[in-house]
């Protein structure tokens, strides 16, 4: 009997999952505190949709963080897409195949963006961190200089309109992009030889190297993966909102960052699979719904996401070397003694 | 410097059990005031292990440990220093950005509400420096001085903190000739103002010249004591060894000696690591390249491989001439087994399986999808043929022990249809019994009819191994031994410096 | 063979560019080199200037601070807030803003040196903890949204000011603390330790140094520049909007790689900062005079830091090299030689 329970796929999962467990005694709590407000399915679908964007620039993302690195410029990528999908739409009208010309613009410009980032990233030794930080500011003055710093609304799009408002058994046609992403970066990860050689390269680049893996066409191609999602959630989002404005997607890539890392991917690469990072983002995306249906005023959310964040990367760092306070203790103990 | 026989330092009976194992077996040591006293032995003998233990690294299991003739306890390096012992460390310990003085009195700074008297402090280290006439300067910034300029330096950071013993462990290993003769001169004056000196070098003829004393160690024992006076170089060698190895080359004849050549190089030429380097392999053959760290054994493979340059000469693999790219030699059927496993070898955070497919990508992939049967299989068909344990080809690399991280990195290559496999130093940190294991997996791959490239400085394993050897000294080939005729004694001796010039030629 | 070092090369270059671009604007413009113009230009560079010390010395520990700005913008509002709902004085509200950079600086110290988390990834989540704290301090109207309410102290409105021959103070306090740690860090016992920290850590550790102790006083010092830089800035503009302090980190932390300071560690002074700090604010004014939008400077700024990152990776990979060739070289030579 317990035997057949233990073999249970689904029991596996959970307990090899503590991030799971966290889940569900969230969802449990948020469910007794707002009696059962937060589990009701309007409620449920409201989550859902809330983090699909940032589902969406995951699958991207996980891809630079896996290989060591970071990609910032997600955000930026979204912006710029969805901005010049707008533009586009908004000059040439809503014919079909003007609509898919902005679609094919707005993405190509996030594939560019990746390819550019992949380039340097591959060839040069430079902070990942500090390149996208300072590219997405340049991604965010393009997006002023596309939209004029204005807001742009997007009139009578059916395909706008159809993604942003049409639902299918109930649920938003985003999240149905979301798990269609989802699957796309599963697939890749775990059933292809590219998603191998990611997982070898961010182990050890220098051994991947000399079993003959093409390092930096790896690396490349992770970051035109991450250019190419931040833009379709940048399509997304403007189809959710009818709109496209200067500031959109700002400082999404801070919640992308905080899912992944939360999610369990190390920042060290080599380690963390696309399911965990997308629990991370449900854990978050659920932290801040139960906040807000227990009335925390938002303004709490930021901190609640950097404190996230810091327990998070603590934790991870305390697996390799040891925890804080017992190497600070030791450090302690060393100099009184 | 009042009675040159005087004892500065005893170690007594020293005991140190790694797993088990006795890594020292009541082991003796001492050093007189004003001595350089040199310590011998092969890999493995416990000479490293001595001195992590007397610089704090290592507490010992037994035994005690005398200063001055008074009993200490070493268990930090902070003991160890206290105790007027320094280390000149082999990868260099100074901080580059820094200058000479202040690299020297770092953490021992004469200050004022945390105002360094800086003046001063160059002064007084300027006159360190003049009393040694060391061609370095006070205000020197590190990372702009020579190898040997800052090993100088490391050098007068003992010296400032009034250390009365001076440990170089390998000092002259990434020294040109001339650098070390003014090392040597270093060290003679350090005799002369009563520093006493523990050195370490794998060549023989410096130790010789320098050394008051010698000590040698061979298994974590005592293998005896020798004077200054009665130095005889094959005498030395010979407690260093041990008793003759039963088995040696002469016990294996090559099979295939009429075999065709696989790989050939022909004065192949990096400048500063090789020179003019020329051999040929045959199908099914071993050969091995020894001698010293440092001689360019592992760079002339790593340029066979493609994965490093070099400046002139031919790489002919089966009768064409070949321009390696790491690409091109996989597709070749070219296998490497890097030096440092653990950086340049394996995938810690794969499994088995993982890091063995790696390079099987064109076999087991369609379309670019991986076939996990076909994956699968492959693993563990590599846990088989390396019977590594455990054999769960789903174990993270990184959770193995030494020996089955090193069979998973050969199972990379197995895998394949290897025709030649270069091995740079496979066995370094693996325990005996996988180390039998390695052996008898190259020697499976030489009877298919591979051609074996080897580095190794582990003599007993160069003729476990080998149908021939060639011994490479400052980028040159010195000697080429085939097999049965080399024994330890020849190689060790060739390696380190001592070849008759009629026989080099 | 003695070679140029790093530094004085980087130094070279960076003089030389500055020089470059005052010389362009110049030509291209007739009121670049104009008093008014210089000394705005100088007053700009001030607050930028204030935090970029603090940043510099978080990196040449080997670490970096993205939250100096977000600090920044906490600082001030609890300046306001203070100010607005409560009737302490003006002495106490500052000793109380100063007590709270502090307490930030000391959570950057505890989360990077203790949690020994990296500090990109660290001190962006603090800056996101005090942007936090900054939302919630704002100062609000009746119905709770908030509201932008000036700050008319005329103390306070001293400190934006200036002297007679138009050079402002927030200029001259900016040079002066930079001065001041310039000396702290080649003079100093710490200012070493903290050389030595970014350099080799593994070293500077043996050599009985603190790790913990070192990131915590170039964090403290961090702490202290957005303390100072707050004041200033609500010295100029008298008030202060919740999003004002991300750009600030981002332009500080620029001005450094310019100048010289290298994120592996070890590397650049405040004399560096002094000129990327210049140069930054050189190029921005330059371009203002051609009429360009904020998105535009944006970009280009952007593109500059992008292309300086790019050339420091070259510049480094190229002089290891040339190092590399050299020993080679040296040992060939005495090789043929015997």
């Amino acid at each position: 009997m317990s035997n057949t329970i233990k073999n249970n796929p689904v029991y596996k999962a959970i307990m090899s999952s503590s991030r799971i467990l966290v889940l569900l005694v969230l969802v449990i709590f948020f469910t007794a505190v707002t009696k059962g407000t937060f589990f009701s399915y309007k409620n449920l679908v409201n989550i859902l949709y809330s983090v699909s964007l940032i589902g969406i620039m995951i699958c991207g993302a996980c891809f630079a963080v896996l290989l060591g690195g970071i990609d910032r410029t997600v955000s930026g990528n979204a912006a710029l897409s969805g901005a010049i999908v707008a533009m586009t739409i908004l000059n040439g009208g809503v014919s079909a195949g003007n609509v898919a010309l902005a679609i094919f613009l707005g993405l190509g410009a996030g594939v560019l963006s990746g390819l550019i980032h992949g380039l340097i990233l591959s060839r040069f030794n430079i902070p990942a961190f500090l390149l996208t930080l300072a590219t997405n500011e340049i991604l965010y003055g393009f997006v002023q200089v596309a939209t004029g710093n204005t807001l742009i609304y997007i009139h009578d799009c059916t395909l706008m309109d159809y993604i942003g408002q049409v639902r299918w058994l109930g649920i938003p046609i985003p999240v149905y992009i979301m798990i269609a992403c989802i699957i796309f970066a599963y697939v890749v990860l775990n059933h292809t030889v590219y998603g191998r050689q990611v997982y070898s390269v961010g182990g050890n680049r220098q051994a991947s190297e000399l079993s003959g893996i093409p390092t930096r066409k790896v690396i490349l191609i992770a970051y035109i993966i991450s250019g190419f999602m931040g833009a379709l959630a940048g399509f997304v989002l403007s189809a959710m909102n009818q709109q496209a404005s200067a500031g959109q997607a700002k400082n999404y890539e801070n919640n992308v960052l905080a899912a992944i890392v939360v999610g369990g991917v190390s920042m060290r690469g080599g380690s963390g699979s696309i399911q965990n990072a997308i629990l991370g983002a449900f854990l978050i995306g659920v932290i801040e719904n139960g906040m807000n249906l227990m009335g925390v005023p938002a303004i709490y959310k930021d901190m609640a996401k950097g404190i996230i964040i810091i327990v998070a990367v603590a934790m991870d760092m305390a697996s390799v070397q040891g925890t804080p306070v017992n190497n600070f203790l030791r450090r302690f103990k060393k100099k009184s003694a | 410097m009042s009675e040159k026989n005087e004892l500065l330092f005893e170690m007594r009976n020293i005991e140190k059990i790694f797993a088990h194992v006795h890594a020292l077996d009541h082991v003796n040591f001492d050093v007189r005031k004003g001595e350089v006293h040199a310590l011998l032995g092969e890999n493995g003998a416990g000479k490293s292990t001595l001195i992590k233990i007397l610089t704090g690294v290592y507490t010992k299991d037994g035994g005690q440990i005398f200063m001055d003739g008074k009993e200490i306890e070493i268990n930090s390096r902070d003991d160890a220093a206290d105790a007027g012992i320094a280390v000149i460390f082999q990868e260099l310990s100074l901080v580059p950005t820094l200058s000479v003085y202040q690299n020297i009195l770092l953490g021992k700074e004469q200050s004022r509400f945390g105002f360094i008297s800086d003046r001063a402090e160059k002064q007084q280290i300027q006159e360190l420096i003049d009393r040694y006439g060391f061609p370095v300067k006070a205000t020197d910034i590190v990372e702009t001085l020579s190898v040997a300029q800052k090993q100088m330096v490391e050098i007068l950071k003992a010296l400032a903190a009034d250390a009365k013993l001076v440990i170089m462990d390998e000092p002259t290993a990434s020294l040109s000739s001339r650098e070390s003769e003014l090392l040597y001169k270093i060290i003679n004056q350090l005799r002369d103002r009563g520093v006493s000196i523990i050195y370490i070098s794998h060549r023989l003829e410096e130790v010789f010249n320098l050394s008051d004393r010698i000590t040698i160690l061979r298994d974590g024992k005592n293998a005896g004591v020798v004077e200054k006076e009665n130095i005889v170089p094959s005498e030395i060698v010979k407690m260093m060894i041990g008793k003759e190895l039963s088995e040696s080359t002469a016990s294996r004849e090559l099979h295939t000696s009429d075999a065709e050549v696989e790989l050939a190089v022909k004065d192949l030429t990096h400048i500063g690591a090789y020179n003019h380097v020329s051999f040929e392999v045959k199908k099914g053959e071993v050969l091995v390249l020894t001698g010293l760290v440092g001689s360019g054994r592992t760079e002339v493979i790593r340029s066979i491989y493609g994965a490093d340059p070099y400046d002139s000469g031919e790489i002919i693999f089966e009768g064409k001439v070949i321009k390696p790219s790491i690409k091109r030699s996989v597709a070749n059927g070219f296998g490497l087994i890097p030096e440092d496993r653990r950086t340049q070898g394996f995938s810690p955070l794969l499994s088995v399986t993982g890091n063995v497919a790696l390079t099987s990508y064109d076999k087991i992939a369609k379309g670019g999808f991986v076939n996990k049967k076909d994956e699968d299989a492959l693993g563990r068909k590599a846990v088989e043929l390396t019977d590594l344990r455990p054999a769960n080809p789903n174990v993270k690399v990184g959770d193995l022990s030494g020996g089955n991280q090193q069979k998973a990195v050969l199972g990379k290559w197995l895998t394949r249809d290897l025709k030649v496999v270069l091995i740079d130093e496979p066995t370094v940190g693996i325990d005996i019994g996988a180390k039998d294991e390695i052996y008898n997996i190259i020697e499976g791959l030489a009877e298919q009819g591979v051609a074996v490239l080897m580095v190794s400085s582990d003599i007993a394993e160069v003729l476990r191994v080998a149908h021939r050897i060639i011994v490479m000294r400052e980028g040159k080939i010195i000697k080429e031994f085939n097999h049965g005729v080399a024994t330890q004694e020849d190689i060790l001796l060739a390696s380190s410096g001592f070849v008759d010039e009629k026989e080099a030629a | 063979m003695k070679q140029m070092r790093q530094e004085t090369l980087r130094r070279i270059i960076s003089l030389v560019l500055l020089v470059v671009l005052i010389a362009v604007f110049t030509f291209t413009t007739d009121t670049f080199l104009s008093w008014d113009n210089i000394t705005s230009m100088l007053r700009e560079c001030g607050v930028v200037g204030i935090l970029a010390i603090g940043i510099t010395t978080c990196i040449i520990t080997g670490g970096n601070n993205l939250s100096a700005g977000l600090m920044l913008g906490m600082v001030c509002m609890v300046f306001a807030h203070l100010y607005h709902y409560t009737a302490l004085s003006l002495i106490a509200i500052i000793l109380i803003c100063l007590l709270a950079a502090l307490a930030a600086g000391a959570f950057n110290g505890f989360a990077v040196a203790i949690l020994q988390i990296p500090d990109f990834v660290a001190t962006l989540s603090t800056g996101m903890v005090f942007q936090g704290i900054t939302y919630i301090l704002a100062i609000r109207n009746q119905y709770g949204s908030i509201t932008s309410e000036m700050i008319k102290n005329p103390t306070m409105a001293l400190l934006g000011g200036k002297l007679g021959n138009g050079i402002y103070y927030v200029t001259i306090a900016w040079v002066v603390i930079s001065l001041i740690m310039q000396v702290f860090l080649k003079k100093t016992k710490m200012g070493t330790y903290i050389y030595a920290m970014g350099s080799n850590r593994k070293s500077a550790e043996y050599s009985g140094i603190s790790f913990i102790k070192v990131k915590m006083v170039a964090f403290l010092i961090s702490a202290l520049c957005s303390f100072i830089g707050a004041l200033f800035f609500l010295g100029r503009y008298g008030t202060n909007d919740v999003d004002s302090g991300s750009a600030l980190s981002l332009q500080a932390i620029s001005a450094s790689v310019i100048g010289g300071a290298a994120f592996s560690g070890g590397r650049g002074d405040m004399i560096g900062t002094l000129i990327g700090v210049l140069f930054m604010q050189v190029l921005r004014n330059g371009v203002l005079k051609f009429n360009m939008t904020t998105a535009q400077q944006s970009i280009i700024s952007g593109v500059i830091i992008v292309l300086m990152l790019v050339f420091d990776a070259y510049y480094n990979e190229f002089m290891q090299k040339r190092t590399a060739r050299a020993a080679a070289l040296a040992r060939e030579k005495e090789g043929a030689g015997k």
